[in-house]
């Protein structure tokens, strides 16, 4: 009985050897794929933008790829243990380079913030250096803001007496204005001739018409369009000062040249 | 073989047959490595994840590792059916950790989409700028 016992114990134990040997087969390791987890895990822990990142994740990963290097008697769970190793790597992976860019974000934002200002910057010292140009050119022109709109006045030194040709001279005076009504294009001009009271009125009137009418020939050569010109003779019935003095006179003989328009900021 | 390995023949066993009941502890206990209850625990884990990587709207970025996701976990319920139970640990197991990197994934890529975006409109604003400051002045 007791050897029969044993001897079917020492069959039992061979079939139960034998059923486990099957069961949990020992098969190659894959040193292959062990060592590429460690190359991938140590590329993440040794890159500065990613390292300090995920601290959780990557100490778990570290944990799996120590327990997928480990000897196993099972295959199965050998490639298991290089599964959840290599998806642990990855997600630490993952979970860095998230938050990375969650960082990045802050600088990110400040860079924006910073170029908004500058446009906005930029917009405002566009619009307050258009303001000062045209307040420059109108300085320069010497024109007045008035309630009919800017006033250029031309004194006498246009023309000589009792004349409507321009003198060579006055072109200097006037190439400032057609090159700032060339520059304004939504401008237009109103050219108007006045004179002293020495003479007849009609004949005042008709000089007056003559030297503002000079005065738009002038403009028109410089190119500016006609539909933006318009001159009349005022004659002498719209002195600025007394005509009792030679100064006096010498300030009512004048073109006044109005301009008028949509630009009205800087007046 | 058959009958002393099935679960009643212990409780039948007579006291008599020490021996051999010492034998069938140890065969039992030697089976058990090999087989054991549904992995509970790893499933639920594994499920846990994958309603976390829907949740984060992960379909939209990772939906690779969230397919392969949900294949495991229904093969692992498909291994519990069959009583493959170290094979439904594993591929519960698996099923977990592919849902966890979904989620990882779609948090990276939503990120990057987000870090892009404002680039670009710091680009625009600077282009913009750029542009301003050849035209008027």
């Amino acid at each position: 009985m007791n050897s029969f016992m044993l001897d079917d114990r020492k069959m039992l134990v061979t079939a139960l050897a034998a059923l486990l040997m099957v069961a949990c087969s020992s098969a190659p390791r894959d040193p292959e794929a062990i060592g590429q987890l460690r190359r991938d895990l140590t590329e993440l822990q040794s890159d500065p933008q990613l390292a300090s990142k995920a601290p959780v994740a990557i100490a778990d990963a570290e944990k799996a790829v120590v327990a997928a290097e480990k000897p196993q008697d099972d295959a199965e769970q050998e490639a298991q243990l290089i599964y959840i190793a290599d998806r642990k790597v990855k997600i630490a992976h993952a979970q860095a380079e998230a938050r990375k860019l969650e960082d990045q974000r802050t600088a990110l934002g400040k860079e924006r913030e910073t170029a908004r200002l500058d446009s906005r910057t930029e917009e405002a010292d566009t619009a307050h250096q258009l303001a000062r140009d045209l307040q420059q050119e109108i300085d320069d022109l010497n024109a007045k803001p008035t309630d009919r709109g800017l006033v250029v006045t031309l004194g006498d030194v246009l023309f000589d007496n009792a004349s409507s040709t321009l003198k060579p001279g006055a072109q200097d005076k006037l190439s400032k204005l057609s090159a700032f009504l060339l520059k304004h294009q939504d401008r237009s001009i109103v050219i108007e001739g006045h004179t002293d009271s020495v003479g007849t009125e009609n004949y005042n009137a008709a000089l007056s018409q003559r030297r503002a009418d000079s005065v738009a020939s002038y403009l028109t050569g410089q190119g500016l369009t006609h539909e933006r010109l318009t001159s009349s003779g005022k004659g002498e019935g719209f002195p600025v000062v007394g005509n009792e003095t030679a100064a006096g006179r010498q300030q009512n003989r004048r073109v006044e040249v109005i301009i008028v328009g949509a630009m009205t900021r800087a007046q | 073989m058959k009958t002393i390995l099935s679960h009643s023949s212990i409780t039948q066993m007579p006291s008599g047959l020490r021996p051999v009941s010492l034998l069938l502890l140890l065969s039992l206990t030697g089976l058990a490595a090999c087989s054991s209850p549904p992995p509970d625990q790893e499933l639920q884990a594994a499920e846990l994840s994958i309603t976390n990587a829907e949740k984060a709207r992960v379909a939209d970025y990772a939906s690779p590792e969230l397919g392969e996701a949900r294949n495991k976990l229904a093969a692992a319920k498909a291994a519990v059916n069959e009583g493959d139970m170290d094979d439904a640990k594993r591929l519960a197991e698996q099923a977990r950790v592919n849902a966890d990197l979904a989620t990882a994934k779609a948090a990276a890529a939503k990120a990057a989409v987000v870090n892009t975006e404002m680039q670009d409109s710091t680009e625009t604003l600077k282009t913009e700028m750029d542009r301003n400051q050849g035209g008027t002045l």
